[in-house]
Formats: structure tokens, sequence, C-alpha cells
């Protein structure tokens, strides 16, 4: 009951969490979950949003938002825009309404983890009641057994019970200058989690879904939806939303000279240009270029043309890799039969090679794994549980021989992960690569530290039906590799210390010094809870089994000691006691020094013309591409606008009989603004897609998918992946292909 | 209770499996071998050479899970509960007396390549056996009339005590099948076993293989019904065996020395026709990590490496007793300080100390062999890194290791000066596996970027990535057979259960002035090694030495090596873009 009336106090506005450590003595004290355990030794707070480690609510099938959010949260540069677009907003506003009310408490901190409201029963069984059953429906995990404390439900339960909660149902539009869309309702959320006091906690973001429920017929039902369409439409929302708003504030300005603003926005907006001139972040982050070529096999003419993704989805073959996935993607197909290509330079359908490549390659790499499989003898969606491997690092093979900075190395950062059987069902969650708290999993309102080796679960062959859906890889250089590397061994050794004092002499007073350095640092900067039993807790997990106790070990830290003291004995020694060899060595020392200059020279000479040589193969093959470029670069410019035309017609047929394989352009259309509802998306679609032969197959295809796939039917079939098709016919089709 | 069976058939009463997702494929418990004969052309590979058709296709059975192992309850795909780490099956191959070895002087065999197809093994199952002379480690390559120093020779302390027993093989102590351990749940010995090994030709192909608890021990030689079937199989109780060599130093007609290394740190030393066994690492004491690559120290009787998933290295004595392992450096424990001498007068490479001079080295040597205290395991133990070492492989000289590991790098190190000397990166991505070309010029690699990439030890770079899986590299060898030192034969196999075969000559990679180059032996070599700003460097893995340059490079080092700024000892190489590396393609994909 103290607790109870500590957490009271602290609500009360006294954010001194010392206050609210569970006493020790107390046998009954329950441990702190995997999370709070994680973050003991977090410094204080910080203002970048790094360490805020949130839930998300689950309203019922919401998972796919949830996962998504969190991906976008912890995709760095994106959130840092998110929160200074069009300018970061003051604490106080984010706070308090326009009428001045207390609208988000920041400082409510997390009931203890021995509350008496946490027991088993009562909210095991409040779940049923609520909405419990309907959250994953038909996905794997079974009813739980009575006092399953790891089950996730119960555990989803308890965080959200523990809270502390942020009730996402204002919005603060006012302060940004925008209208309301799912980007402010986005900026909120992060803005939320940035000022509040809190590391943990669970996040209700139901204003942004009934924002999105608003504007997008398809997410209005409780159907289970698909995490990629959901992205991909969040992101063209921010795109859009950035854009029209820096419209807007251009067009202010050159009516008025100066913008209207209160006095404390215009001073606020000089003291941050770049946040306001910064436009086209969105673009800059996620968007790369696609270049097709295609190849007339008539007149051997090459045609290009260029077009922007947001991200890529990849067919799945059995036994792949992602590498494979997209190679595969960048692929040469044969544009023949029902699917020639229109060439302008000899008039007329041929026969043609196409192939698409990455001419720029984005900043973050969404990959989506397309999973969801139409099959034509079900006829209906599947879900591929191909073993597809990702890598924790990646580069990209299928770049165009112009691309800027072709071996750009990526590095994994977040996974979506889909469970369940199907398409129409299961469940969401993420894995994500937190900036200095490692892996961790985000499964609606519960976040658990996990295992790097945990990311590699998710290849699509483990029995749980859990398969990676969408991979973010983001942009990185060797040399960051390289010290986060050397950053995970000093991580890693202290805890091998940690670990190794088990049942040593020296073992208690060490366990009890760590713990004792540990709590005032929590105490002054986290709400979290601790009690002496965290350490052997910890231990228990990682420690696979009882290992004799080495005292050295506990006094020194063996590994983390770089080799100084050797450095320092050994070298001297040796030279000292290689002295006397070294004099009759030396003539000979002397003569092979000199050989060894000569012969790096010539080595280097060697090198160097070898270098050269190479550089210059490089330099001809350049040469040639480049020449070859700009010859169909100078046909291209006539031709343009047919074969942007004739490029809608001949999106590739696939071979296989799937009819899904190949379609390649899931966001190039992102860059046409879709007004939200249906008919003026279709107004704005891509002048490319709105061609008539087009416009004649897409009733075969909504006929039926069993005849041969021609462009439309293919992408009815690829858009029928999206699970919407289906019920919604062709209008809904289409206005999936603006996504 | 565990009633047991005959052998080598499970009761069905055991086959009860862990809970899996409706949709998932069950893994099904086979309860005994299959071995099936599938012909036709898609088990054909037809290469340049001629057709590999398939012989044998043996199946493993997959041992049921342990009695005591609690049934998996939790279904939960998402359990954070940490696994212990699983492979697949690998093999290692035993013929204890070869009729035909690998072509000294590279001729050309067709007859052999069939075999030489099995896998990893082929290069080492042929290795000269050259008992009388204790310290010669030949590997039947190259021109080896140089004598190749012994690890830790210098050491008068583990020379091992010749002449008690005279050149008879030591055996382990505890018998197998009847050990109570709780470490071993069974042994399950073929019925004919005697028989079958007397029937067994010397030639004939022994095999031993890990699958999940399971280990067996399989004759190759056999005929049809009884080959698939084990001599010897051994289920352990909760180890899975990831890990195992044979000592082909000490092989012989009724002598196998097998070390096997488990996913729980145990480290299991049998002999196979006597059936005893040896436990080293016994309860974790020396290290609590799952092994995952172990091998015999080439021509050495005692001696094997472990690499540990923590990213150490632990040489260990299989006489030696295990003893509670502290680092010795850290505790202030002196390296011996009389090493330098010891090393530099026999070897030509400098000595080891130099390289742990800079504390940006990632070797480091938590014992070194040189130490005083040899009276326990582990002989020696250096910790490469925090992350998880994958694989590694001796050099045909026996002088160096190639060690790659979980962040993406290999590294070249001397063992025997411990020192090392190059760290080459992948293209992205972890390495998963590597392996020497006969020659010890060429060090493959194959990992997580689908690659397999050719490392010239001679130039100090990647000479070509060689691209054609369609997902990561598992495994790579040579093909002893077909390299003759110009060209080269090598097959690789990855995630995408596919068997590619590759040809590489070192014309076609657009170097023809370094292949001039290369059988130029010694002044080549110094200036490759003073090149890479170091002639602190032995880089005698060049085999083709003389003696000549043996000397020559010896002195080079040392002036390096009283040169304090080269004490550094180690490139670290930088990745090479795309662009200016050479591609091969595979000539046969399978």
């Amino acid at each position: 009951m103290s607790s109870f009336f500590n957490r009271m106090r602290s609500g009360a506005g006294t954010s001194n969490s010392a206050n609210i450590l569970p006493s020790k003595k107390d046998p009954n004290a329950p441990q702190l979950n995997p999370l709070e355990r994680h973050l003991l030794d977090a410094g204080p707070l910080r203002q970048d949003g790094s360490d805020k480690f949130w839930g998300f609510e689950n309203f019922g099938n919401t998972c796919y938002a949830n996962s998504i959010l969190q991906c976008l949260y912890y995709s760095v540069p994106f959130r840092q825009q998110v929160i200074n677009y069009p300018k970061h907003t003051p604490t106080e506003l984010v706070i308090n309404s326009p009428t001045g009310q207390e609208r988000l408490h920041i400082n409510t901190t997390s009931l203890p983890p021995n509350h008496p409201s946490l027991t088993y029963a009562k909210l095991m069984n409040r779940q049923t009641t609520q909405n419990g059953s309907a959250r994953n429906p038909g996905g794997p995990l079974a009813t739980p057994k009575p006092e399953d404390k790891e089950h996730p439900d119960f555990k989803k339960k308890v965080a959200h019970t523990r809270g502390p909660t942020i009730a996402m149902g204002y919005e603060n539009t006012q302060a940004y200058g925008m209208s309301e869309s799912l980007f402010t309702c986005l900026k909120d959320i992060f803005e939320a989690l940035y000022v509040h006091e809190s590391r943990v906690g669970v996040v209700s973001p139901y204003r942004f879904l009934e924002v999105l429920k608003k504007d997008n017929e398809m997410f209005r039902s409780a159907m289970h939806q698909d995490a990629h369409e959901f992205l991909n439409l969040l992101l063209n929302d921010v795109v859009e939303n950035v854009e029209i708003h820096s419209k807007k504030l251009e067009e202010e300005k050159n009516m008025n000279g100066a913008v209207v603003k209160d006095d404390f926005e215009q001073a606020l907006a000089r003291a941050m240009p770049k946040a306001t001139t910064n436009t086209g972040w969105v673009h800059e982050l996620f968007e790369g270029t696609l270049t097709s070529e295609t190849k007339c096999l008539t007149c051997e003419n090459v045609s290009q043309r260029d077009e922007a993704f947001l991200d890529l989805s990849v067919d799945l073959d059995e036994h792949t890799s992602v590498t494979s996935c997209l190679r595969k993607f960048s692929e040469e197909e044969m544009l023949c039969e029902r699917n020639k290509f229109h060439c302008d330079n000899c008039g007329g359908l041929q026969e043609a090679e196409k192939r698409m490549k990455i001419k720029r390659l984005p900043k973050i790499l969404a990959l989506h794994l397309k999973r969801f499989k139409y099959t034509e003898d079900l006829q209906r969606l599947q879900k591929l549980f191909h073993r597809v491997v990702y890598p924790y690092h990646l580069r990209l093979f299928n770049t165009t021989d112009d691309a800027e900075d072709p071996d750009r190395l990526y590095e994994l950062y977040a996974v979506v992960v889909h469970i369940g059987g199907g398409p129409y069902h299961g469940h969401y969650v993420s894995i994500i690569k937190t900036e200095d708290r490692g892996w961790l999993l985000f499964d609606d309102e519960m976040v658990e530290p996990v295992d790097k080796n945990y990311v590699q679960n998710f290849f699509g062959d483990r029995p749980g039906l859990a398969c990676a859906y969408v991979l973010f890889y983001q942009e990185t250089t060797v040399e960051a590799v390289k010290k986060e590397q050397d950053a995970e061994s000093r991580v890693l050794t202290p805890k091998a210390i940690t670990e190794t004092p088990k049942e040593g002499a020296g073992l208690g007073i060490r366990t009890n010094g760590l713990a004792n350095s540990v709590h005032p640092v929590k105490s002054a900067s986290s709400p979290l809870h601790g009690d002496e039993t965290v350490k052997d807790l910890d231990r228990a997990v990682t420690e696979p089994t009882p290992a004799t106790a080495h005292p050295a070990q506990a006094n020194g830290d063996f590994t983390a000691l770089p080799a100084i003291q050797p450095v320092s004995a050994a070298p001297a020694e040796e030279l000292k006691s290689k002295k006397e060899r070294q004099k009759e060595d030396k003539e000979r020392r002397t003569a092979a020094k000199q050989q060894a200059k000569e012969d790096e020279q010539a080595e280097r000479e060697r090198r160097k013309t070898l270098e050269l040589k190479r550089r210059e193969i490089v330099k001809k093959q350049d040469a040639e591409t480049k020449a070859a470029i700009a010859a169909s670069k100078a046909s291209k410019v006539e031709e343009d606008r047919r074969l942007a035309n004739e490029n809608g017609t001949t999106i590739p047929t696939p071979t296989l009989a799937g009819g899904l394989s190949r379609f390649k352009s899931t966001s190039k259309s992102f860059k046409k603004p879709k007004f939200l509802s249906g008919a003026s998306r279709e107004a704005s679609k891509d002048e490319a897609v709105v061609e008539s032969p087009e416009n004649e197959a897409l009733p075969t295809s909504s006929q039926g998918a069993n005849e041969v796939p021609d462009k439309g039917a293919e992408s009815a079939l690829n858009k029928a992946k999206h699970r919407f098709s289906g019920l919604n016919g062709l209008k809904k089709r289409r206005s999936n292909l603006m996504l | 209770m565990f009633v047991l069976p005959p052998a080598p058939r499970y009761p069905n009463a055991t086959t009860t499996t862990g809970t899996n997702g409706p949709n998932m494929q069950n893994p099904t418990l086979e309860m005994s071998n299959v071995l099936t004969h599938p012909t036709g052309t898609e088990y054909q590979l037809s290469v340049g050479e001629g057709t590999y058709s398939l012989q044998d296709s043996l199946l493993l059975a997959t041992p049921p899970p342990h009695h005591q192992d609690a049934p998996i309850v939790s279904s939960n795909p998402l359990a954070t509960t940490p696994t212990p780490p699983r492979v697949g099956v690998k093999i290692s191959i035993c013929v204890t007396t070869p009729r035909r070895r690998p072509p000294a002087l590279y001729r050309t065999d067709t007859a052999g390549s069939t075999r030489s197809n099995l896998g990893t093994y082929s290069i080492k199952e042929n290795e000269k056996e050259s008992r009388s002379s204790h310290e010669a480690s030949s590997d039947g390559y190259g021109s080896n009339t140089a004598r190749t120093p012994v690890f830790g020779e210098d050491n008068h302390l583990l020379t091992p005590s010749l002449g008690k027993e005279g050149l008879k093989r030591k055996k382990p102590k505890t018998n197998l099948v009847k050990s109570n351990s709780q470490f071993i749940s069974r042994v399950i010995l073929n019925d004919q076993l005697q028989k079958r090994l007397q029937d067994h030709r010397p030639e004939g192909i022994f095999i031993f293989a890990n699958i999940d608890r399971a280990y067996q021990w399989l004759d190759q030689s056999s005929p049809t019904p009884s080959r698939s079937q084990p001599l010897m199989k051994i289920l352990f109780a909760k180890a899975n065996v990831l890990c195992h060599d044979i000592n082909h130093f000490t092989k012989a007609p009724n002598h196998i020395d097998v070390v096997t290394g488990a996913n729980t740190g145990d480290i299991v030393w049998f002999e196979a026709f006597s059936q005893k066994y040896v436990r080293i690492n016994k309860g974790n004491i020396i290290s609590t990590s799952p092994i995952s690559e172990i091998r015999w120290l080439p021509g050495s009787e005692n001696l094997f490496l472990a690499s540990h998933m923590d990213g150490t290295l632990i040489v260990y004595d299989k006489e030696r007793e295990d003893a509670a392992f502290v680092p010795e450096t850290a505790n202030g424990f002196p390296t011996s300080p009389s090493n330098g001498d010891q090393i530099s007068s026999p070897l030509p490479d400098t000595p080891s100390s130099t390289t742990t001079t800079t504390n940006t080295t990632p070797l480091h040597i938590n014992k070194s062999v040189n130490s005083k205290n040899q009276k326990s395991n582990p002989v020696a133990s250096w910790k490469l890194s925090n992350h998880c070492t994958t694989a590694f492989a001796f050099s045909p000289d026996s002088r160096h290791l190639a060690v790659v590991s979980e962040d993406g790098s290999l590294r070249i190190i001397n063992y025997l000066t411990e020192s090392l000397t190059d760290l080459y990166p992948s293209y992205y991505g972890a390495f998963i596996c590597v392996c020497w070309s006969p020659d010890g010029k060429y060090v493959l690699t194959g990992g997580q970027d689908d690659l397999v990439s050719i490392c010239s030890l001679h130039e100090r770079r990647i000479i070509a990535r060689c691209q054609g899986h369609h997902s990561w590299v598992t495994a790579v060898a040579f093909d002893p057979w077909r390299c003759d030192g110009r060209n080269y034969r090598f097959g690789s196999v990855g995630e995408d259960r596919r068997l590619l075969l590759w040809d590489f000559n070192i014309g076609m990679l657009r170097r023809p002035k370094v292949a001039s180059l290369r059988t130029g032996g010694a002044d080549n070599r110094a200036s490759v090694s003073s090149q890479g700003r170091q002639g602190a460097l032995g880089r005698t893995r060049t085999e083709s030495q003389v003696t000549a340059g043996r000397l020559r490079s010896n002195s080079s080092l040392e002036g390096g090596g009283a040169d304090g700024e080269d004490l550094a000892g180690l490139v670290e190489h930088e990745v090479e873009s795309r662009t200016v590396t050479a591609e091969l393609p595979p000539v046969m994909v399978s």
C-alpha cells in the first residue's frame, strides 16, 4: 500500500521517484520487467527522444499501425524531422492546450510492479470481457493457460495498467499552423513522447487512428490490415502535408512579404530557419530512384525512364536471401506476347528487354517482402512461408552504372514481423534497434529487450508463423559499423564481469557495489523501480550454466583491459634479450632493409600501375556506359511523352504462373499527391497509368484472374495482395495503385 | 523410464515431437538413416572434365528430444528466451590409409574428383601421416623441404613426453558405452560392429556426422543395406554437437581420434575403435561459450583448437587436465619473459608479443603458448573480438590460421607467433565459412553477402568476388585434384541449397603481371611484406619457399621488429568497391 501512496504523491506533481522505490525488504516484491531492468543504468533523461521506450495501445487490430509507428519513431532522422517541421513546438505548448489547460501530464509515473491491481486474475478477467479476443484473431497465440505470467497478453495488460499512459486524444494543429492530418497526429505523438518524463509507458494513439479511419475508407473496418500498405499511406501523407504546408508558407511570404504569425512563432521561425526551409526531407530520407531500361529487340534502341520509390517490394523465392531478391528484382525480363513494348524508334509494338535498376539510393531503404501472394488455384491470397534470410548489413547490387555511391552500406535497424497463417488475420510486432539500447521487441503495449540474434528468428521457416515482412535498412558507413562493434564489445564486457562473480568470495561486495551505484542514478532520473533481486535475475537469464568463480575476474575486468600490461613489459624484455642477436644481425638487417625498401618501391610501382590500369578499365567502362546513356537520352527527349504512356502499358507480365511475381513499382506513383478520396485520386493519377490500353485491361481483370495476366490483370492481382480487391472491386484496386 | 531400444531403431513410443504451428511442416523424426540412390539427369552435374553423378543420398535420422527435456510448452514465436545455437549437419571424413593423395605436383585426375565432391575435408583427409618424425606436419603439398615449426615447440613444457609409450597412440580412458555420465544419454553400437570393422577396406571412407544431439559414425564402404546404419551413434543428453574433427596425424587402421565441440561448450575427445572418451572443459571450467569450430592442430597428436562463440580461440591438449582458467595477462602474470629468445631462434617469424603492443590490435592473448604455466588446459587462449567466430581453417603450411567471424572480418593469424597479420572485411554481413587453397596462396570465404570471396595472401587483397548463390554461402572447399598452381577449382554450397563449382585462373582475373611474379619466391615475398608497411611480418605462407628466401625474410623481419613503428604488424584492409574487384561466374550450377 505504501507504494500506492507513493504513486499518488508522484502523480500529484512530485516527480521524485526515489520516494516510490518499493521497499527492499519486501519478500513479495515482484521483479522489474525486463525493459526496466535493461534501463536501470540509464543516465538523466535526454532531450532528443532517443531514450523513450513506449508501447502503443492496441485498439483491436491496430497492431499494423503500432508496429509501423514504432519503426518510424526509431528512424532517427525521420523522428527529428517530424519534430522539427515546421518547427519544434515548445514544451508548454505541447503540454497545455491553447486554452491553457494542462492536457498532458508529463510527470506521471508507472505503478510499481507489485501494485495490487496488477494481479493476474484482475487483469486477465477483464481481458475476456474487453477486446482481448478480438486482438489477435486467428493468431498463433493459444488461450493463455491459468496464471501464465509470461503470456504476452498478460504482460500487455500489466504494461497498460501500470502506465504511465499518454492518451493522444488532443490535437495541436494550431501550434503547427497546419490543418489536421496524419502528419500532425504523428507529430503530436512524437512530441508528447519527447516531453514526457518517463522512459516507459503506453501511448494510446486514438486520435491518430480516428484521422486515419476518417480519411481512408479501407482502414475503417476492424479487420486486420496490411502494415506495408499503412506505411506507404503514412509516408505519402507526410510528404503531401509537408508540401502543402510549405507551399502555403511560401505563398504567404510572397503575398505579404512577411509571414503573418504571432510574435512568438515568428521568433521561433527565425531561430530555426533550417527547419522551415527543408521541406523535401521525406524524399531525402526514403526516396530513391529506379531507372527502367527498356531495350527494343528490333531496333536495339534503349530507352530509359526514371521513377521514384519510397520503398521496394520484392518477390520472394524459396530459400533465398534479401540480396538475391533484390538482384532478381533487377533481372532482365522479356516484354513479349500480350505485353509487348511500344517502341517509338521503330514504331509499333515490339518485343523488348526491360530491367529496373536503382539509380539513386535512398538513405532509408524500406524493403517490403511480398509474403502475401495470390494463388490462382485457391483464388485468394496466401502467405508465403519461404525462408528468406536477411543480413544485418546490406549493399545493393542492382544499381545503375552511373549511380552515385553504388557501394553504399546499409544496416538493418527495424523489422516488422507478421505472425499468422494468412493475410487476413494475424498480428504485427516490430523489432527495432535503438540508438544505444540494443534491439527491442515492440509488441503493442509491451516493450522488451531482446538479444541481437533474436532479430534473425524470422526468416520464415520457423514454427510459429512469424515472418519478417518489412525490413528497414538505413545508410551507414564502415567506420560507424566498426565503432558500433567496438561499443558492443564494451557493453558486453562489463556484463560478463557482473555475471562472472557468481559464487566467489568477493562477489557479494561487488554486487552490492553495483547495485548501490545503480540506485542513485535511477532514482535521480527515472521513475523505474528496482530492488536487489535484479542482478540475480539478470544473471540467471544470460548465463547458461554455473561456472566456477574466478576471483581474478571479479577483481579485474580482463576482457576490457586493453593489452597495456603486456605492452609495457613484454617488448622491453624482448628487445633487451634480443640485443646481442640484433648486433649480430645488424649488417644483415641493414641489407635486408635496403632490399625491402627497394622491393617496396618496386611493389608500390607495380601496384600503382595495376591500380592505374584497373582505373583505366573502369573509366573506359564508365565512358562507354555514359556514352550509351547519353545516346539513349538524346533519343529519349522526343519520345518521352509517348514512352511514358507506353511504359504504363508494358509493365512486365510475369512469366510465372502466380501472376504477382514481378510487379515492381509499388511506390512509384507516390509523387503525384493523392487526395485521399477515391475519385480525386483517380483524377490525379499518373498520366502514365491512365491510358486507354489499361482502361481496357482493367475490366478484364476485374472479371477474373484466370486469364493470362496482362498489365491490368497483373496490377489487379498485385493489388489483390492488399486484400481489398476481392471486396471492393475495381475502384479500390485502382486507388491502391496510387499508394 | 527410457527403455533401451534395439539398435539402431528407436521405439515409436519416444517419437513425441515438439509443438509446432499448424501450417509449418513438422520436422519429421526419422527413426533410422535412409539411404537412397536417386538416378536421372537432375542428379548429375556436367562440368568440363566430365559428369558427376550422385551415388548415395543418405538422410540422417533426427533424434527425438531427450526425455529429460521439458516439452516445449510455449508456442509463442516471440518468446524472448534465448535458445542455444544450432547448426546443420557437418561431416568429417576419414580414410585411414588413403590409396592416393592429391597431387603434390598438380596433375589432373578425373577419377578422384567425385570424391573430392564430398566436402570440405578432402584436403585434409589426405594428409601425409609422417608418424615417425614427431615434428613434421607436412601436408603433402608443394615442395616442403623446409621444416615446419610446430606450435609451442619452444615451450619445453609442451613437449610431449615421448618414449614412454613409444609410438603407440594414447587412448582415452572412459568407456563410452558403459559410461553412466549425465552428459551422454546413450551410445548405440551396431550389432555387427566388429564384423563391419573387419570388413572395412583400409581405403574406405569413414564419415562422422552430427545431427542435433546425435553423433554418428558411418562407414561409406560397407555394402548397401548396412551402409546406411551407423557403426556407432552417440546420443548426448543436452548438448548438440556443433563441430567435430578427426586427427589425421594420428589416424591408423585401428585408431581414429575424434574431437567434438558442443553448444554447451563441452568438448569430447573419443577414440572410435575403442569407444573410449575423455571430456574436456567439463562443467565449462574453462569457457562457458558454445563452440563453433574445432580442429586438431596440423601435425599435432594432442593439441586442438576450438573457437568459442564469444570470440575466443582456445588451444586445448587432450592429455592435460582442465583447470579454472584465469587470463594471465590481466592477472599481472607476465608472458614468459625469455620467449623472445626462444621463439626467434627457430622461427622465421617475429616473437609473438610484438603484436600485443598496440591497444588496437584485436588479438588479445589471454594465455600465450609460451606461458610458464602449462600444467593444465588451456594451452593457449586468444581473444579476437566479442563477436562470434563462425569458422577457422589452418593453412596447408601449418603456420597460419584463417578465422572468420560474425562481424564480417577475415583474420589471418600466424598462430605460431600468436600474431594477427591481416584483417579483411566482407563486402557486407557476416562471414560463415573459410578455407585455404591447397597451396596456401588463397583463402576463400563465404558469407551473408551471398558471395564467395577469393583473397590472395600474396597480394594482400581480395582478388575476386564470386557471385552465383541465391543466398548465404555456408561452406567452401577447393578440389585439390583440380588445382595446379595456376588453375583452381573450388565448390561452394549455400542456404539456397545449391552446390556451385567454380574455376579460377590467375590470368583470368586481369592480373597478368602478378601471375608471372608469383613464381618469384623469396624476393617477391619480401617485397610484399614490406609493402604492407611492416617488415615485422613473416609472410611465409607461400609454401614454395627456398631456404635462401627464408633467410632473407628472416632478416628483414628482425629489422622490422626493432623498428618501433612497425610493431603493430597488422594490416586492416578496406572494403573494396565492387567496381574494382573482379567478378567470377560459376562454371557449374546445380
